[in-house]
């Protein structure tokens, strides 16, 4: 079992980089807050009692990480096989206003249920489509095309909720998804609803899939070295379609949960306030859980819960936002270092940087 | 290598306690009541809604003292959560939900929580113990219509112009009162300079209340057939309106209007350098939130629809006192600097002094009677209520 222990289970190393890396990221968060007047132990005590103090602010936590899981799926896919995939910013606008289509067909509310996650996954795959096809035939980096889509994606979705999905009584927002047709609350009170599920099964499917399967090693295989795999046989064409397919499902799913199983509204807003950066966010939250589906569902708890602890931090502690921003901002920093260090090996190099190394015997 | 980090750790975490311990929190005073003021994403330094909001609440807690209590919302899924964690607390005498996005949180959470109160500005949710402050936007727009209507006549336009956002219900009064106070100007200015006026009205849809290039393109079209002033009603859109009349006066090698616009909500008359907006609608935000904490403490906070209109000063046509204000928002903002204050005061009050002292004198009158009831502004709240306005002031030319 030597093997399955590598998968994740006896991490140590990775654990003690993290804590190292958390503590000094919050250490620095409150130097700040102290150097701008505030006391870092009424905020950071506001902080914790927000993110995980009671089954409210728990489940405000894990509300904010059901998307963000999806959305980081998407980005360690790709990053498994080396490659870049930052374009479910994009696919998670379609997955979101694919959901809202669905319910304008009136559907009973099971089919109409059913349909709106599959259309959202279809919508995610056909997005990040043209970036698998143009990097597999021409060779053009999926960060050009990705962020380029991204854009498009932005713009369509403005027109598609002003002009076709709108809701003809109040023109800020689309029309809301079909009672019926929502996930139920799983915490009553609370923004968290049965929405989770989908994001941990999904993220143990990719597990699974990516530590479990053929196509899974074949894609961990052109990860580490493209060469050799190609050597091996392995077809990079179909890595890279894979990659990018399966990526723009778990994101196209993330704006669909986001939509269908987040209170009050169950519609998306003009200009996506509510959705807007949840494809970016996940990029950071899956820095953080290393690139492993089993660390993101943690890492993104983590996440959640700064926003959460955040909102209780300005309302008790009266911090302004926008320093509660900087801190967050920083701690997640912090948290992403090690992982930075190794995707860019440079930063090995500095100085600083010895408090992450790793020890001779990893 | 081990060492170094162990004594970084050491360093920082000694930090840590050194730095908690000295700074004790101030913690907030006992028995002091306390307000807290939810903004949308806007935030602060919107130089709208949010802005207001907060200064009416600030002002109030100031008055009254109370503790005020800022949210901000990141993102939209913050609003519930937000309002909800507020209520959950029960530290809170009023819940102030500032504008019209936050009207499914504040309908959720005011269900879960029947004993806090509420207040929630531009929408109404139906439950006993919220307050809902609507504006009688038809009255201001009386008055901005009237200005219009007599300044255009006076430097010889044949029209005046409306740009507006998405045809909802609430952009109606703004069109019924706007169509009844250019009728009246038209009146009016021919009784008292004995000629006629007849400036007609140019209003287009855009169908945005975020496309700043179609409130430019609206406006372009409206100047280009004579209108002599256009009344911005979709927000941010006016940043377009101003940008066409900025270049439609560049290209005639001026500075100053006229063509001027007509602002909206804030006091916008800052923009522009102080001369190419001549006055503003007021949605006087702040002054519904003062209200609103003051009948909390004076005990007499009651749920429901409250309007207010020009007598209760919940909308106002711009003067001279808000300028300073606002352009402080201005200020907050990053938008101007404190060195253009005076240029804009100055440039504004040489702007409204152009104008005869007998449109102001009419003005007033006007406003004397909406506030003592002799004149009832008509608004709409339909299509078909609309249609009977636009047939009733046809204004075309």
């Amino acid at each position: 079992m030597a093997g399955r222990g590598s998968v994740f289970w006896g991490r140590t190393e990775e654990l003690r980089k993290t804590v190292i890396a958390g503590i000094i990221g919050f250490a620095v968060g409150a130097v700040i807050i102290f150097l701008y007047g505030y006391s870092p132990v009424t905020a950071f005590g506001a902080l914790f009692s927000g993110a995980f103090g009671d089954l409210y602010s728990i489940s405000e936590s894990l509300a904010n990480a059901v998307p963000l899981i999806l959305t980081a799926l998407t980005f360690a896919i790709g990053f498994r096989g080396g490659m870049f995939n930052i374009g479910a910013e994009g696919q998670l606008y379609l997955g979101a206003l694919a959901a809202v289509t669905v319910t304008l067909f009136r559907l009973p509310s099971a089919v109409s249920f059913a349909l709106s996650l599959i259309f959202a996954a279809l919508a995610g795959a056909i997005w990040s489509l043209p970036v698998a096809l143009l990097k597999a035939t021409r060779g053009v980096h999926e960060v050009i095309s990705t962020i380029m889509l991204n854009w498009i994606s932005h713009f369509l979705s403005f027109y598609l909720i002003a002009k076709i999905l709108v809701d003809p009584l109040r023109g800020e927002k689309t029309v809301s998804i079909a009672e019926g047709s929502r996930f139920a609350l799983l915490v009553p009170g609370t923004s968290l609803s049965y929405s989770l599920i989908i994001s941990i099964v999904l993220a143990i499917v990719i597990f699974i899939l990516l530590w479990r399967t053929v196509i899974g090693f074949d894609i961990r295989a052109m990860g580490h070295n493209e060469l050799a795999a190609t050597y091996a046989g392995i077809v990079k064409w179909k890595i890279i379609l894979f990659v990018f397919i399966s990526g723009g499902v778990t994101a196209g799913i993330a704006g669909a949960v986001h939509v269908m199983g987040r209170p009050p509204t169950y519609a998306v807003y003009s200009g996506m306030p509510a959705i807007n950066g949840l494809g970016f966010e996940g990029l950071a939250v899956a820095m953080i859980g290393r690139n492993h589906p089993i660390g993101i569902i943690f890492a993104a708890l983590f996440f959640g819960g700064l926003l959460a602890g955040g909102r209780t931090m300005q309302i008790f502690a009266q911090v302004p936002l926008e320093m509660v921003r900087v801190v967050e901002g920083i701690v997640v920093l912090f948290l992403a270092i090690p992982e930075l260090m190794r995707l860019f090996p440079f930063l090995n190099k500095l100085k600083t940087s010895n408090l992450f190394k790793a020890r001779a015997s990893e | 290598m081990k060492s170094n980090s162990k004594l970084l750790i050491a360093v920082f975490t000694a930090a840590i306690l050194v730095v908690s311990f000295v700074a004790m929190p101030w913690m907030t005073q006992a028995g002091m009541g306390k307000v807290a003021v939810v903004l949308d994403v806007g935030g602060r330094g919107d130089l709208s809604f949010n802005d207001m909001g907060f200064k009416g609440t600030d002002e109030a807690a100031a008055d009254f003292g109370l503790q005020m209590v800022e949210i901000q919302s990141a993102s939209a899924s913050d609003y519930l959560p937000n309002v909800r964690t507020a209520a959950r607390s029960g530290q809170f005498d009023l819940i102030i939900a500032v504008g019209f996005l936050l009207t499914d949180a504040v309908a959720t959470v005011a269900k879960e929580f029947p004993k806090q109160k509420f207040m929630i500005i531009d929408m109404v949710v139906d439950l006993p113990n919220v307050m809902s402050i609507v504006f009688n936007e038809n009255e201001g727009s009386a008055l901005v219509g009237a200005l219009a209507a007599m300044v255009a006549a006076h430097y010889g336009y044949p029209n005046v112009g409306a740009v507006l956002g998405i045809e909802i219900p609430v952009l109606y009064h703004f069109e019924a009162g706007f169509r009844f106070g250019i009728d009246w100007g038209n009146k009016r200015y021919k009784e008292i300079m004995g000629r006629d006026a007849d400036v007609g009205l140019l209003y287009t849809y855009t169908g945005t209340f975020s496309d700043i290039a179609k409130g430019k393109a609206a406006t372009e079209a409206m100047l280009a057939q004579g209108a002599g002033l256009v009344y911005n009603v979709a927000g941010p859109l006016g940043i377009g309106d101003l940008q066409a009349i900025a270049e439609h006066l560049n290209r005639k090698g001026k500075k100053a209007g006229p063509p001027f616009m007509i602002g909206v909500d804030a006091n916008q008359d800052w923009m522009g350098d102080g001369h190419r907006v001549l006055a503003s609608m007021l949605k006087r935000v702040d002054n519904g939130c003062y209200n609103a904490v003051k009948a909390v403490v004076d005990g007499n906070f009651k749920g429901g629809i409250v309007v207010m209109g020009l007598k209760t000063k919940g909308v106002a046509m711009s003067k001279a006192g808000d300028l300073d204000t606002f352009m402080e928002f201005g200020i907050g903002a990053g938008e101007i600097t404190g060195k253009d204050k005076s240029t804009i005061k100055k440039n504004w009050t040489e702007m409204r002094s152009d104008i005869p002292r007998s449109i102001w004198n009419a003005l007033d009158d006007l406003e004397r009677a909406i506030v003592s009831g002799r004149i009832i502004v008509p608004t709409a709240n339909t299509l078909e209520e609309m249609q009977a306005v636009r047939a009733r002031y046809p204004l075309t030319k």
